[in-house]
């Protein structure tokens, strides 16, 4: 009969959690390494569900070019790894938390997304976006696509262009396949996305019909993303990433997971030499 | 003398009988007919065949639909038993804090049965979908007591977001419940000098728990297939892995059939309750 005043208390320990949380970022020390050492595990937010950046195998374990790359840090961290699945509604929120150390998510570079996470240089890949539609669509440019719709996947970050600069009617999707179901199902011209995901594709006999058709715009180039406050920490990533590009292992990595190589990659290559 | 009158035109005038017999078969009648055998073979046959389809499409490619199935199935199954986690403590929640709003709504004071009528129209006219955002963007990803930590998961939030309706919607069921006991009970406890609590306990709830039990199943059979919910907020249950899956294949002619797949182990985990729920209301209406 008490039950008026027990959610009333309940209601107060809630919002006395929320408090917390709120008073717990003020405090929280910015001293991103010190805590992964003192914890002995680096959580790092990834993508389960990008082949072949970051996805899952049967055995639910989450593998891909990423992961490796997240792999390496704790290695020289000396650290044991856990993986966090973010989407990209979460990705940021996440490291701004302190839920993740890091956060390395198929995330392009802008300059709002800066403001939230620090997002160290150099950045370890960039990914160009076309459109992959029939060949006798008479697509030639991004143009062509006014007023048409467009398969796109949630949260890619060529979407905002495609449907804003070009005047695509963007019909979105939650994951690649599921648009691709529906460019074959003809509920759009094209599917924007990434050239590495049409290249994969390209061999199979079920597209032999289809052709990336425009070309693909300029290169965004993907960073990690750690806490905005914790400087220290992203000028090491930062030299963890020259490293990176110096030894060609970005560009190893990219052999191993069967993507086509990027010229980004080698332009970094010959950078930080 | 008159001749005695047709019972269903005077049933008033005869000794109460709560619920007139039965014919055989009732329960496959009119509302029942959507839960015969019969009906959850077609849905199987239904399921087979889109699997059937999609992999005499796959002839030309290396790996067949079916034995994608297979291979993923583990993975599925592990996803699958988080929903049945997520929707047994969100029963148990669910019910306790129900039982108690219940309660609540037959108090016999005035301020506490207003608060937990809001509290219950509240909470069972939202949507679900909108109760689970709530509880995961307001609630912390960890807590922390003195200097301890203590990580409070995502999924642990979900469980919490799912009970708020079916907290609300048990409440409502013990309410009715409660009231649908002859008030003549009450009064005769209260003659004999049963307190109210000793009444409500000892001999209200016990009469109550047959006529909650069947919609109680109903409710935990609904919760169960809303806890593909939680993939929309990142919990990795069947869903999320689904939609993992179909990023890893990369291929357009798994969707249907993996979507089916699950779909059937949902269908194959709540048909039955939803028969046993059937064969008890029968039961219970006949005594």
């Amino acid at each position: 009969m008490h039950n008026g005043k027990s959610l009333q208390r309940k209601l107060a320990a809630m919002f006395a959690g929320l408090f917390m949380l709120a008073a717990g970022a003020g405090w929280a020390q910015v001293d991103t390494m010190a805590s992964i050492k003192q914890k002995g595990k680096m959580v790092v937010g990834v993508k389960a569900d990008y082949k072949p950046f970051g996805y899952t195998d049967p055995a639910g374990k989450i593998v891909g070019l990423e992961i490796d790359l997240a792999n390496d840090i704790a290695r020289r961290l000396g650290v044991a790894i856990e993986l966090v699945p973010v989407v990209a509604a979460n990705r940021m929120e996440f490291v701004k938390q302190g839920r993740t150390d890091m956060m390395i998510a198929t995330m392009a570079y802008r300059p709002d997304r800066a403001e939230v996470v620090a997002i160290p240089q150099p950045y370890y890949y960039a990914g160009a976006a076309t459109v992959f539609a029939k060949k006798n669509s008479g697509l030639k440019n991004w143009t062509d696509l006014k007023g048409k719709p467009v398969c796109a996947v949630q949260g890619a970050y060529y979407n905002r262009k495609t449907g804003e600069e070009f005047g695509a009617q963007l019909v979105t999707f939650k994951g690649v396949t599921e648009a691709m179901a529906a460019l074959e199902g003809g509920n759009c011209v094209g599917t924007v996305f990434d050239t590495t995901f049409f290249a994969g594709i390209m061999g199979d006999a079920k597209w032999a019909d289809y052709a990336m058709m425009v070309p693909a715009i300029d290169p965004e180039p993907w960073g990690l993303g750690v806490r905005k406050e914790d400087t220290k920490f992203a000028a090491w990533i930062s030299d963890v990433s020259k490293e990176w590009h110096k030894t060609g292992f970005v560009l190893e990595l990219e052999k191993k997971w069967g993507i086509p190589q990027s010229p980004f990659l080698l332009e970094q290559q010959a950078k930080n030499k | 003398m008159r001749e005695v009158p047709p019972p269903a035109r005077f049933a008033v005038l005869l000794p109460l009988r709560l619920h007139p017999p039965r014919p055989a078969h009732a329960d496959r009648s009119s509302g029942a007919s959507l839960f015969t055998l019969r009906t959850g073979l077609a849905l199987l046959a239904l399921l087979l065949a889109s699997v059937a389809v999609a992999q005499v499409q796959a002839r030309d490619l290396s790996v067949g639909v079916v034995e994608l199935l297979i291979k993923w199935t583990p993975l599925l199954a592990k996803g699958f038993g988080f929903n049945l986690l997520i929707s047994a403590l969100a029963m148990a929640l669910g019910t306790a804090a129900g039982l108690l709003l219940g309660f609540a709504r037959i108090s016999l004071l005035a301020p506490v049965r207003g608060t937990s009528w809001i509290v219950v129209q509240f909470f069972r006219n939202s949507p679900w979908l909108v109760l689970l955002f709530f509880v995961m963007f307001l609630m912390p990803f960890e807590l922390h007591f003195g200097g301890v930590t203590v990580p409070f998961p995502d999924w642990i939030k979900a469980t919490l977001g799912l009970a708020l309706p079916i907290m609300a919607n048990f409440a409502e069921i013990v309410r009715g419940a409660v009231q649908s006991i002859p008030t003549a009970q009450w009064e005769a406890a209260r003659s004999l000098a049963f307190s109210r609590r000793q009444t409500l306990w000892q001999i209200i709830l016990p009469q109550c728990v047959k006529r909650m039990l069947p919609p109680w199943m109903n409710w935990y059979a609904i919760l169960t297939m809303a806890t593909t919910l939680a993939s929309i907020v990142g919990v990795s249950e069947v869903m999320t892995i689904t939609g993992r899956i179909t990023a890893a294949e990369a291929r357009t002619d798994l969707l249907i059939p993996i979507y089916s797949y699950v779909l059937l182990w949902f269908f194959l985990y709540c048909y039955p309750i939803a028969l046993w729920t059937k064969r008890l209301e029968t039961r219970y209406a006949e005594r």
